[in-house]
C-alpha cells in the first residue's frame, strides 16, 4: 500500500508490474492491446524502435512476460490490431506500418505486405541516369545536372539521386557503378496509422487501415484485398491521426500535421472540411466523445470541438511526451492521458485535473485498455526502457478538482426564479399598454394629495391646532411631557414665548378630554406673564380612572382672554396606565 | 427445536450445517473448486463464468455445507459483502499464475478483512493457490508473501497449492476448515451461527 500512496495518484491505482529494465523504446503509436489468442485475455503489442537503428521488433507480452519476439525490417512508424476477415475464432491481426510497406501479421507469423503506389518520376532525372548508364556522362557531370533539375523541377527528385548529390566526391563513383544498372523509384513513407470499421461499429468488425503518407495523402484500405479504396490529399504531412466512424456510413479522419495544423477528412471529400490552426505544434491529439484534446509544445493543452471551435486551454506545468485517451464505458468514464517531461502521468476529464500519477521515469508511450482480464488497465513505457502496468481500482472514484482560475462554480449554478405567473404577465401587458393613462392617473391622484394636504394645514394653522402659534402678536411655542407610569400622571406643558421683546399675557390654559377616563386636578389654569425667551413650566396631574387599560388624547389649548379661538392647540397621546393593568 | 434435534445433535447424527463464503477473482477457479468438492453425480461437466453467484451444498464427515459461490468479475465484486455478515467460513481462491493481477487479489482481500462485518469476527480462512500445475504458477509461500497474509493476526487462516481440475489440494483444505469452525472445539449448537468467540 505504501508503493501506492507514495505515487501520489491518491491509491486509485495499484502497482501491478514495473520493470525499469525491459528494454522497450517505443511511443504511443506503436502500442496496442488485442486478444490476439482469442482466449478473451489481452496481450500487449509493442512496436519497438530498438536502439533507432538497430534492433527493431514487434514484441507481445503476456500479463508480466513476454511472449514473442518478431525482428521488424524497418523502424515502426504505427501499430494497429485490427480484423481483417470474419474468420473464427475472432483473432485481430497485427499491422505494422514502417517505411513504405504495412506488415500484417496473424497469429504472430508474418503474412502480408502491402507497398504504397510509387510515385512519379520526373523524366529529366531519369534520362539523366540513362545517359549515366550507356557512359555519355560522368558523375560529375551527373552530379551537376541533378543539382539543376533539383532546383527547377515541381517533381522532386527520387531518395537515390538525393542521397547522390548529398554524398562526398571521392564516393560518387562507388555509388553510380552500383545503382546505375537499377530503375529509379521513387517512394513515400507512412507517418501514420489508424483504422477505420468498415461498416458496423462492432467491436469485432471488419476494419479498414487508414494511413497517412509523407506525400501529404490519406489513404484508406480495403482490409481483406489491400487495395486503396478513397484517397484523400492534405495541404501538408500529417503525423498524427484519429479516425472515428464507419466507411461505408460516415466516417472522419482527424489529422495533426507538421505544419501546426489539424485538418478534419469526411466521408465524400478529398479535401479537408475543416481546419486548426494551433499556435504552435502538435503532440498529440485525443478524440474523447465528440470533442478532440490536442497537447501542444508550448506546454498547454487545448479542447476543440469536432467543427473545430476551440473550447479550452490549459497551461501545463511541463512539456507534453505523449498523449493518450482513457475510456472506461463501465464506470462511465471518459478522460485523456497526458504524459510529462516532469516524470508525471496527468489525467484530465476536460480541463480539469483529475489525478496525477507520479513515474519514475519520463513515460513516452501510454496505452489503456483491457490487459489480460483487467478492463482498466494502464500500460506506460519509459524513456528507459520501462514497462509499467498499473490497474485502476475497482473502488476508485474519481472527483473533478476545478483547480483552473476562472469564474467560481457557484456562478454556474442556476437560480431558483419563481416562473412567470399568469397573473404577473397579464400585469406586465397592460402596465405596458396603459403606462400612459397610469402615468396620469397617478399625478392626478398626487394632485388631489397634495391639494387635501395644503387644505388640512391651512386649517389647522386657521384654527390654531397646531402646537406653534401662527399670530404674529402673540408667538408662542409649546410641549407637553407626561410622566408617571398611572393610573396618576403629571402632565407638564412647557410654554415659551418666542418674540423678540414683547411679553404676553392674559393666557389660560383649558384642557379637553374625555371625563369618563380621565379627571385632572385643575382643568383650567390662568398663564403668568411670559418674558420671551424662557420656558414656563406649567404643572398638573391627570388621573386616570379606567381600569380597561385604555388610553385616549387629551387636548390642551392655550386661549387668550378677549379671543374666542385658542392661540395653540396640542394632542397629548395619553400612555397606557399600567398600573390599573397591573392589579 | 425439538428434544430430538438437540440429541441427534449431541450425539453427532445430525450434521452441523456450514455457510461458506467463496472468494476470488475472476477466472481463478472457484466455481471449478466448487465443483470438485460436491459429489461426483451432481458434478457439472462444463464450468462457464459464474454470473451473480450460485449456491451449493456439499457434506463432509462431520459438516454441511452451504457454499457460496460468488463470481469474481470486477462488476460483480461488489456484492461480496451483502454474503460476509452470515458466512462461517471464507475460501478465497488465487490464480497462482496470474501474477500481474497478484496485486488485484491483495486488493480484493485487504477491502474484504477491513469490513465491518468481517474485521472483529474470527471465522478461519482458507486460501487455495489455485492453478499450480502451469509451468509459470508461483508457489504457495510465494503467493502468502505477495498477499502479505502474515498480516493477518486475528483470524485463523491456511494456504493450500492446489490444482481445481484434478481435485490435487483441495481435500487437505477442507480438512483444516472442519478443524478451524469455532463452534466445533466448544459445545455443540444448533443455534443460528456458531461464531462464539
Amino acid at each position: 500500500m505504501s508503493s501506492v500512496d507514495s505515487s501520489g495518484d491518491g491509491g486509485k491505482w495499484l502497482d501491478a508490474h514495473y520493470d525499469p529494465v525491459a528494454g522497450l523504446y517505443t511511443f504511443s503509436s506503436c502500442i496496442d492491446l488485442a486478444d490476439l489468442s482469442g482466449d478473451r485475455e489481452s496481450r500487449l503489442v509493442v512496436g519497438d524502435l530498438g536502439t533507432g537503428s538497430s534492433g527493431m521488433k514487434l514484441k507481445v507480452y503476456r500479463g508480466t512476460a513476454l511472449i514473442s519476439e518478431n525482428s521488424l525490417l524497418d523502424l515502426p512508424a504505427g501499430l494497429v490490431a485490427f480484423f481483417m476477415d470474419l474468420h473464427e475464432p475472432r483473432i485481430p491481426a497485427v499491422a505494422v506500418a514502417s517505411g513504405p510497406c504495412i506488415y500484417v501479421y496473424k497469429n504472430l507469423r508474418p503474412y502480408f505486405k502491402f507497398t504504397l503506389p510509387s510515385l512519379d518520376i520526373n523524366p529529366l532525372e531519369q534520362d539523366v541516369w540513362q545517359q549515366a548508364r550507356e557512359g555519355q556522362i560522368d558523375p560529375v557531370m551527373l552530379k551537376e545536372m541533378l543539382e539543376s533539375i533539383r532546383k527547377k523541377a515541381d517533381v522532386p527528385l527520387s531518395v537515390r539521386s538525393l542521397r547522390f548529390l548529398s554524398l562526398e566526391s571521392d564516393e560518387v563513383d562507388e555509388f553510380v557503378q552500383l545503382y546505375k544498372q537499377q530503375p529509379i523509384r521513387r517512394q513515400t513513407v507512412i507517418t501514420c496509422i489508424g483504422t477505420l470499421k468498415k461498416s458496423t461499429a462492432d467491436e469485432d468488425g471488419i476494419s479498414c487501415l487508414v494511413i497517412g503518407t509523407e506525400n501529404s495523402d490519406v489513404f484508406i484500405l480495403d482490409p481483406e484485398a489491400f487495395t486503396i479504396l478513397c484517397k484523400m490529399s492534405l495541404p501538408t504531412v500529417p503525423t498524427i491521426m484519429d479516425v472515428t466512424g464507419q466507411f461505408d456510413v460516415e466516417f472522419r479522419i482527424t489529422v495533426a500535421c507538421r505544419n501546426g495544423s489539424i485538418y478534419i477528412l469526411r466521408r465524400e471529400s478529398e479535401k479537408p472540411k475543416y481546419c486548426i490552426e494551433l499556435s504552435s505544434h502538435p503532440v498529440g491529439l485525443v478524440r474523447v466523445g465528440k470533442n478532440m484534446v490536442v497537447g501542444c509544445t508550448d506546454e498547454s493543452l487545448q479542447g476543440f470541438t469536432q467543427k473545430g471551435k476551440k473550447l479550452w486551454k490549459i497551461i501545463l506545468p511541463a512539456p507534453v511526451t505523449t498523449m493518450a485517451a482513457m475510456d472506461l464505458p463501465t464506470r462511465g468514464l471518459q478522460a485523456v492521458l497526458v504524459g510529462l517531461a516532469n516524470c508525471q502521468v496527468h489525467l484530465y476529464r476536460d480541463k480539469n485535473l483529475l489525478s496525477t500519477i507520479k513515474t519514475p521515469d519520463t513515460v513516452t508511450s501510454i496505452c489503456f485498455g483491457r490487459y489480460g482480464r483487467e478492463d482498466g488497465t494502464l500500460i506506460m513505457t519509459t524513456k528507459g526502457g520501462g514497462l509499467m502496468v498499473k490497474i485502476l481500482k475497482r473502488t476508485a472514484v474519481f472527483d473533478d478538482m476545478d483547480s483552473t482560475p476562472g469564474p467560481p462554480l457557484a456562478q454556474s449554478v442556476r437560480l431558483n426564479v419563481p416562473k412567470k405567473t399568469k397573473l404577473y404577465v397579464d400585469q406586465t401587458l397592460r402596465e405596458r399598454e396603459n403606462g400612459l393613462a397610469m402615468h396620469r392617473a397617478f399625478h392626478m391622484d398626487l394632485s388631489r394629495t397634495r391639494v387635501a394636504a395644503a387644505r388640512a394645514y391651512v386649517k389647522a394653522l386657521e384654527s390654531s391646532l397646531t402646537p406653534m402659534s401662527s399670530s404674529l402678536s402673540k408667538p408662542l411655542k409649546m410641549n407637553a411631557v407626561v410622566q408617571g407610569l398611572g393610573p396618576s400622571f403629571k402632565l407638564t406643558l412647557n410654554i415659551q414665548n418666542t418674540a423678540s421683546c414683547r411679553p404676553i399675557m392674559n393666557l389660560a390654559i383649558n384642557f379637553l378630554y374625555d371625563d369618563n377616563l380621565y379627571r385632572i386636578r385643575n382643568p383650567y389654569m390662568k398663564i403668568p406673564l411670559l418674558v420671551p425667551g424662557l420656558i414656563y413650566p406649567v404643572e398638573t396631574f391627570v388621573e386616570c380612572t379606567s381600569d380597561k387599560g385604555i388610553s385616549d388624547i387629551i387636548k390642551v389649548f392655550v386661549l387668550h382672554e378677549e379671543k374666542s379661538s385658542p392661540l395653540l392647540t396640542a394632542h397629548i397621546n395619553m400612555p397606557v396606565s399600567e398600573g390599573l393593568v397591573l392589579s | 427445536m425439538g428434544l430430538l434435534d438437540k440429541l441427534s445433535g449431541w450425539l453427532g447424527l445430525r450434521k452441523k450445517e456450514v455457510n461458506v463464503l467463496c472468494l476470488g477473482l475472476d477466472n481463478s477457479g472457484k466455481t471449478t473448486i466448487i465443483n470438485q468438492l460436491k459429489p461426483s453425480n451432481t458434478a457439472a461437466q462444463e464450468i462457464v463464468p459464474t454470473i451473480g453467484f450460485n449456491i451449493e451444498k456439499f457434506k463432509s464427515s462431520s459438516l454441511s455445507f452451504t457454499v457460496f459461490d460468488m463470481s469474481g468479475q470486477s462488476r460483480y465484486r461488489s456484492l461480496w459483502e451483502h454474503y460476509y455478515k452470515e458466512s462461517n467460513a471464507i475460501i478465497f481462491v488465487i490464480d497462482s499464475s496470474d501474477k500481474l493481477r497478484m496485486v488485484v487479489a491483495k486488493e480484493e482481500l485487504d477491502n474484504f478483512l477491513s469490513h465491518e462485518d468481517i474485521c472483529n469476527k474470527k471465522i478461519p480462512v482458507l486460501f487455495f493457490a489455485n492453478k499450480t500445475d502451469l509451468r509459470d504458477a508461483l508457489s504457495s509461500v510465494k503467493v502468502s508473501q505477495m498477499l502479505c497474509l502474515e498480516n493477518i493476526k486475528d483470524k485463523p487462516w491456511h494456504i493450500c497449492a492446489s490444482n481445481a481440475i484434478k481435485g490435487e489440494g483441495l481435500q487437505e483444505g477442507l480438512d483444516w476448515l472442519q478443524g478451524n469452525f469455532p463452534f466445533l472445539s466448544s459445545y455443540r449448537d444448533n443455534g443460528e451461527n456458531g461464531s462464539q468467540n
